[in-house]
């Protein structure tokens, strides 16, 4: 079976919110033995060699983002990124509910690591009962000794602060975030400068994605090479994929990357009868389509991005043939046009000129030439924006206007240019 | 106002610690509001001062900081924020049909509240619950795998206090709508001539009522496309030429 | 100066040597090729958010933004190519989606950098065919400054200017997206001393001033470079007229030297006094009592009688007061035809200020910025000199400096600028960093004795940086040109004569025959002012001190007149007569009125070319041989003397917007001048239960510093007061302000219909309070 329990295990089989449990299962042994065992640069060197990548979306080497840490400015700090609002991405929400000891005991080696004695954690404003959950599970694990003050006698102390954002999906963006966490509007930052060297604060900063962090920890029980053993060239280790939309088991599944698309879809218990694929949207709202016949691309960075497309942050929304891809198009466009935060021209103003182009299509008063408008313009706001949102309402609707241009065409207003 | 002195006054030590935690103070503006809106119901010009106080900033940079924010809700809500989810994947599994219902059920529209200030009603983005399609969160807490039925179990236990979560507290009548824009034009006041209304909150579109009138215009009346524009267009932009030429 | 490391940069295939470091879009000015920017501003930097600076550079797939990007060695530039002005044509269309294209009606057309960049890079046609999205088209910010929500293109220049160059932060962005707008907290007006600035940093017609909102289009104007003779700043401004009316200003943005390119609203708004109907149109003489309408020759045959018969008795009996509101060169021939009639009597000083000319290390503006600690000391230049305060705040806000203010009154300076506040100067002393290399002094002119002891106390080794902000455009200017008791144009010696403070102390003894006084308001700004037998009046308006003279004479203002003002720091400006301005027919400039009397006096004057060049030398160094506090200068001591137990300490403040002469003349900006107001600190106020927007009245308990202030209600400044039995000074709006320190009072100064003057240093008692409607509590409650 592809489907693995690394991060998801125990899940809907123990309550790991409570620190007992999860300790019964080998909880913080981890922690422990990197604060006993190993230097920090130990804890660097094993992600290094594991190939582990970001697992927020930009799939960045994780290693190589600390790497750029200057060596000799203090204090650095840790970012946890959990402000999970990529659409079709509920993975983060899951390891914040499920297993919040999970998330704490990453946080905790990722700012060893880095040797970062005051880390964070942004939870998305709207996971309140997430940010419960792990308000107590951090008192839990203060309580037990494991964040605080020389943490098991090395002498490293370590701050854990939980902050709650307040609704704005740019604020997964890690400039953005830092100045959301710093009490500003969670407007992305010009760079350069570039976190590692002015993050929050000014000073070096690391943001990491929940999961990203979280997987420290089975890297360290069971080595880099176990890690790096699985996936494919480049892409390696184990990735939690939120698969929805038209299938009949929606859910977090966590295989090895490099898994056929195929395969995710039949995990997920397949379409629903009698219907046909239609397209996939393979790595959150941000990503173009692939269709029927890209079924056996591996789940992989390389060869999503060699499609076209790209794995982001792992959720993938399976669209059957009862799609409105003119619906499906106007929702994302909408929905990057609330999101926009509004600082440059061609994001602020592309995106809501599309969104209101879009709007005209849904009241079947399209124009011929809106048609190719819509891809024109959505390609001319991309590459010239701050940070990536601008860039992110290209990629669907460009592919959905090439693949289904009948969808669009039925809804142009015809008869009224005619008259 | 006496009602917030003693609020602040009680909330001071937390606040207090909330500041703490951070290097710098300003860092706290975020979850302070939090804290007075989780009191309050929202957030409320004189939690806005208080925040704006204790860090040492200018009212207006709270003010800019706090607008950015959806969940920030700048004037009183209703007892039940009811946000459903008009995300992707439960736009696909149906979410337009909920949302519908909603509306039919509540008699009010996206970003509104109703007369009897009980609910609150709201259209947002992915909440990232996406396997349990279509869903929603009450007073943000999650309800899944919604149903027309459900729906009207919801409203009818909310109604008769039964329901399992608790109301927001009510520390102001709502307003018909607690965006900034309704804000804005109130404080200002009398608009000049030559000023228009604003598009409705009801509008997610964006797409002012009255500009459907103009495009309709455009659409039917050739006149406007023919002349000089129209060899203009041919040179530079066939396909529009192309669409009025049909 | 450091050798900087120049690298060289191609741009559309020129090469340029730029030092390292350089943002590409300034590299590019060099070549005199411009790249369009919104956002960027030379003052503040890049902001990267309009994103139409784009530019291709060779080596890099994305088309960049040229206001973030450093030149490098050997970078290739086009900014023509193909993909460049595609990219610009494409964020250019956007910028137009949504806007409203009424440039018929806008004021910024013709001078729009929409317009503009649209006409170079636009494609010429919109493929948007939706209608465009609505938004209230005229939004009142606050009283200088109107709002059009649809032509904002959200390059947030004015939101970062009140950020990184004023510090108040009052203007904001609202919401989010697409509905992004510019506002205020909760709509409070928009309101500080430099909002004027926000109109010329909006490349679009955004953002207006009220006073020029549908008044002309740029080309109708017609334009004249000169120095703004507000204060003694000297900032370096462009005069519009139109109709042979003053129609706005604008500031230099290349006056990096003085105004750094920014302007103060006194500086650019009160500008409307020069048609306004209460301007002196011909002589007036006061016959019995009367005012009456006479010609030119017989007033200064009067004039020129009662000065010729008074220095044949003595010549002591006559003074002359002002030169501070004079040109250079009206200045050095004023005095000049006085001592050639024997008068020593010349004083400048027709207010609170002692001293302008700051003597040794007098320093430049440029170099405040440089400095680590910057001591305030008297009366802060916040409204005395605006652009002084805005390099305060520069040198604070930009480059970390530590900013002193000692007894200080005044507003604290908004958070963002780093400032402590302190009562003694030894508590300013240990107050100071470690090891500061660079002080500066910034005084106000008027306490000599804590400049001397304050410049005694700082340690040695650091440099000192000396200047002052005082009341008068030209008084450093007026002091180097002779209009001195004690002194000869560029402070020679000279024979002693009256001082102002003398000159009045001699008129209430009758010992005072004949008074010129130049451009000055003494009855309203002086407690000790007193009527001299014959007192002479050269002003534009009735002022006070006009209304208690038996001659007025109508003088030009700075705009309809030519010749040079040294501002603070020594340096000479030019005073350029605005073009096509129209000027009462019968009004002089005070220079043709001096010469016209040396006539009549029999006076000879040296040649044009002389006196220019006189007062070229003149000015050219500054004195060395005195410091600030300078005991010629005559500082009335005891100043510093404490009130009574029990009673408040009256410390009179300046306001930019308060005054008797052209501010109170202006009705453009009539909403912008204060209300006679009382500030308390919030313990005192507490103590006798007083709030924000309630009123008191002010009963004096003793003597003010500048003269017994009792049992003289008979001069010209109390003249209201006298009305009263008590002397009380009545109706002040209550301002509590945090950081007072207790036991003071702070009046405005300057108000013609409520004189603080006499009260100046006055120990009072605060009486007769009365609770605020409750309207108006909200509407002062605002920090102004």
């Amino acid at each position: 079976m592809p489907v693995v329990k690394v991060l998801t295990a125990g899940i809907g089989e123990a309550d790991l919110r409570d620190i007992k449990v999860y300790r019964d299962r080998g909880g913080y042994t981890q922690l422990k033995r990197a604060f006993t065992e190993m230097k920090p640069a130990d804890v660097q060197a094993l992600s290094d060699k594991s190939g582990l990548r970001g697992r927020g979306g930009a799939g960045f080497p994780t290693g190589k983002k600390w790497s750029f840490l200057p060596p000799d400015v203090r204090p650095r700090y840790l970012v946890c990124n959990c402000d999970e609002a990529e659409p079709g991405t509920f993975k983060d929400r899951m390891l914040l509910e499920e297993t919040p000891h999970q998330v704490i005991e990453g946080i905790l080696l990722g700012a060893y690591a880095i040797e970062s004695h005051h880390a964070f954690i942004y939870i998305r404003g709207e996971f309140k009962r997430g940010y419960e959950i792990f308000m107590e599970a951090l008192a839990q694990a203060r309580k037990a000794g494991f964040v605080g003050k020389n943490l098991f006698g090395s002498g490293f102390d370590l701050e854990l602060t939980v902050h709650r954002g307040a609704g704005a999906y740019i604020c997964g963006e890690e400039t953005a975030l830092l100045n959301s966490l710093e009490g500003k509007r969670g407007e992305p930052r010009l760079k350069p400068p570039f976190p590692a060297l002015q993050g929050l604060y000014s000073k070096p900063t690391v943001v990491n994605n929940v999961e990203t962090l979280a997987y420290l920890i089975p890297i360290l029980e069971r080595g880099p090479e176990w890690f790096s053993s699985v996936g494919t060239e480049r892409s390696k280790g184990y990735k939690i994929i939120s698969i929805s939309g038209h299938v009949q088991k929606p859910g977090n599944y966590e295989v090895a990357l490099g898994t056929p698309v195929r395969e995710l879809i039949e995990i997920a218990g397949g379409l629903r009868p009698g219907r046909k694929l239609m397209a996939i949207q393979p790595g959150g709202g941000s990503s173009a389509c692939i269709f029927e016949e890209q079924l056996d691309l591996p789940y992989d960075y390389e060869s999503l991005q060699k499609a076209g497309t790209m794995l982001g942050s792992g959720a993938i929304v399976v669209m059957d043939d009862t799609t409105d891809f003119v619906r499906a198009a106007f929702n994302l466009v909408r929905f990057f046009a609330h999101e926009s935060c509004g600082q440059c021209t061609p994001c602020r103003e592309g995106g809501h000129w599309l969104e209101r182009v879009l709007h005209r299509f849904l009241e079947n008063r399209g124009l011929t030439s809106d048609i190719e408008m819509l891809a024109r313009v959505s390609h001319e706001i991309t590459g010239i924006n701050l940070c990536p949102l601008g860039d992110s309402i290209e990629p669907f609707l460009a592919s959905v206007l090439k693949r289904f241009p009948e969808q669009f065409e039925a809804r142009v207003a015809r008869e009224t240019v005619r008259a | 106002m006496n009602d917030f002195k003693a609020l602040r006054e009680k909330l001071k030590p937390e606040c207090d610690a909330i500041i703490a935690q951070y290097e710098q103070p300003r860092s706290a503006l975020l979850p302070l509001v939090h804290l007075f809106q989780a009191h309050e119901g929202y957030a409320s010009a004189d939690a806005l001062r208080a925040v704006s106080e204790m860090l040492d900033l200018s009212p207006a940079v709270v003010e800019s900081t706090v607008s950015f924010y959806t969940l920030f809700y700048r004037k009183p809500v209703g007892k039940y924020m009811l946000q459903v989810c008009r995300g992707l994947a439960c736009t696909l599994n149906g979410a337009e049909d909920i949302m519908a219902y909603c509306r039919e059920r509540l008699g009010v529209g996206h970003l509104e509240t109703t007369d009897d200030g009980m609910f609150s009603y709201e259209e947002v983005e992915c909440l990232a619950a996406c396997d349990r399609a279509t869903c929603m969160q009450v007073n943000l807490n999650f309800v899944y795998d919604l149903t027309p039925q459900m729906i009207d179990d919801m409203l009818a236990a909310m109604r008769s206090g039964k329901y399992a979560i608790a109301p927001l507290p009510q520390s102001q009548a709502p307003a018909r709508t607690w965006t900034l824009r309704q804000d804005l034009q109130v404080s200002h006041g009398e608009k000049s001539a030559g000023a228009q209304d604003q598009s409705e909150p009801n509008n997610p579109g964006g797409l002012d009522r009255d500009g459907i009138i103009m495009l309709d215009r455009i659409l039917s009346d050739e006149a406007r496309f023919k002349g000089r524009t129209k060899e203009r267009l041919a040179n530079l932009e066939p396909a529009m030429a192309e669409a009025i030429e049909e | 100066m450091n050798e900087q490391q120049l690298v060289t940069v191609t741009i559309d295939g020129t090469q340029v040597q730029v030092p390292k470091g350089t943002w590409l879009v300034e590299a590019a000015k060099q070549i005199k090729r411009e790249i369009p920017v919104y956002c960027y501003h030379r003052k503040m930097g890049p902001a990267g958010l309009c994103r139409v600076c784009l530019v291709e550079i060779e080596g890099m797939p994305k088309l960049q933004i040229a206001c973030n990007t450093a030149v490098t060695d050997g970078m290739i530039v086009h900014t023509q190519s193909d993909k460049a002005s595609d990219g610009r044509r494409a964020v250019l269309e956007l910028y137009l989606v949504n806007h409203p294209l009424d440039c018929p009606i806008c004021d910024k057309g013709g001078e729009c950098d929409l317009q503009d960049y649209a006409m170079a890079y636009g494609q010429g046609y919109s493929r948007g065919v939706d209608p465009k999205v609505s938004k209230p088209k005229a939004v009142d910010l606050g009283p200088t400054i109107v709002l059009d929500e649809e032509r904002c293109v959200v390059c947030q220049r004015c939101v970062r200017f009140d950020d990184m160059i004023v510090g108040e932060r009052e203007l904001v962005l609202k919401d989010r997206g697409v509905r992004n707008i510019i506002a205020t907290a909760n709509g409070e007006p928009y309101r500080h001393n430099f909002t004027g600035n926000v109109t010329e940093l909006c490349p679009v017609g955004a953002l207006t001033s009220k006073t020029y909102r549908f008044k002309s289009r740029p080309w109708d104007l017609q334009r004249t470079t000169t120095t703004c003779t507000q204060c003694p700043a000297g900032c370096q401004m462009h005069v519009d007229v139109r109709v042979g009316v003053v129609q706005r200003t604008m500031s230099l943005e290349n006056d990096d030297a003085i105004s750094d390119g920014w302007l103060c609203d006194r500086g650019r708004y009160n500008v409307g006094f020069y048609d306004d109907p209460d301007r002196i149109t011909q002589p007036m003489y006061k016959r019995d009592g009367t005012w009456v309408q006479i010609g030119w020759d017989d007033a200064l045959d009067l004039w020129a009688t009662a000065i010729r018969e008074a220095c044949t008795i003595d010549p002591a009996s006559v003074g002359v007061i002002g030169g501070g509101r004079l040109t250079n060169e009206e200045a050095f021939l004023l005095q000049h035809v006085f001592r050639a009639k024997g008068v020593a009597g010349l004083d400048w000083r027709a207010g609170r200020q002692r001293q302008a000319s700051p003597g040794r290390n007098s320093g430049t503006l440029v170099d405040l910025e440089g400095c680590d600690t910057i001591l305030i000391i008297g009366e802060s230049p916040a409204e005395r000199a605006p652009i002084v305060d805005l390099r305060v705040r520069k040198a604070a806000l930009q480059k970390g400096a530590k900013v002193i203010r000692i007894a200080s009154a005044e507003r604290p300076y908004p958070a963002p600028i780093p400032s402590t506040d302190v009562a003694t100067l030894a508590e300013a002393i240990k107050a100071l960093p470690k090891e500061p290399k660079r002080i500066a002094i910034v005084w106000d002119g008027c306490d000599g004795e804590l400049a001397t002891s304050l410049l005694e106390k700082l340690p040695a080794g650091a440099e000192i940086l000396t200047y002052i902000s005082g009341e008068q455009p030209n008084a450093r200017g007026a002091e180097a040109m002779g209009m001195l008791p004690f002194g000869k144009p560029g402070y020679g010696k000279a024979e002693s004569g009256l001082s102002t403070a003398e000159m009045f102390a001699a008129a209430r003894e009758g010992k005072l025959a004949v008074l010129s006084i130049f451009g000055a308001n003494p009855a309203l700004h002086r407690a000790d002012f007193a009527r001299a037998s014959f007192a002479v009046v050269s002003d534009l308006f009735m002022t006070k001190t006009a209304q208690l003279a038996d001659l007025v004479l109508p003088a030009k203002g700075p705009f309809e007149k030519t010749g040079t003002t040294t501002n603070m720091t020594g340096d000479v400006l030019p005073v350029n007569g605005a073009q096509s301005l129209e000027t009462p027919d019968d009004a002089l400039s005070d220079l043709e009125m001096i010469v016209a009397l040396a006539q009549k006096l029999d006076v000879e004057l040296p040649a044009a070319q002389e006196v220019d060049a006189t007062v070229l030398r003149h000015l050219a160094t500054a004195p060395e041989d005195f410091t600030l506090g300078d005991r010629r200068f005559g500082f009335p001591a005891g100043q510093n003397a404490r009130g009574k137990d029990g009673a408040f300490k009256v410390v009179v403040q300046t306001r930019i917007f308060a005054g008797g002469g052209t501010v109170a003349h202006d009705a453009r900006i009539a909403q912008l001048c204060p209300l006679p107001a009382a500030a308390l600190s919030p313990e005192d106020a507490a103590e006798l239960g007083v709030s924000t927007g309630d009123y008191v009245d002010l009963a004096p308990l003793d003597a003010g510093a500048d003269g017994a202030l009792l049992g003289r209600p008979s001069t010209g400044a109390l003249a209201r007061a006298a009305q009263d039995d008590n002397v009380v000074l009545h109706d002040l709006l209550v301002e509590v302000r945090s950081g007072m320190p207790r036991g003071t009072v702070a009046l405005i100064g300057g108000l013609p219909d409520s004189p603080a003057n006499g009260f100046d240093g006055a120990s009072v008692s605060v009486t007769n309070i009365r609770r605020a409607p409750e309207s108006t509590a909200e509407a002062v409650g605002a920090p102004a």
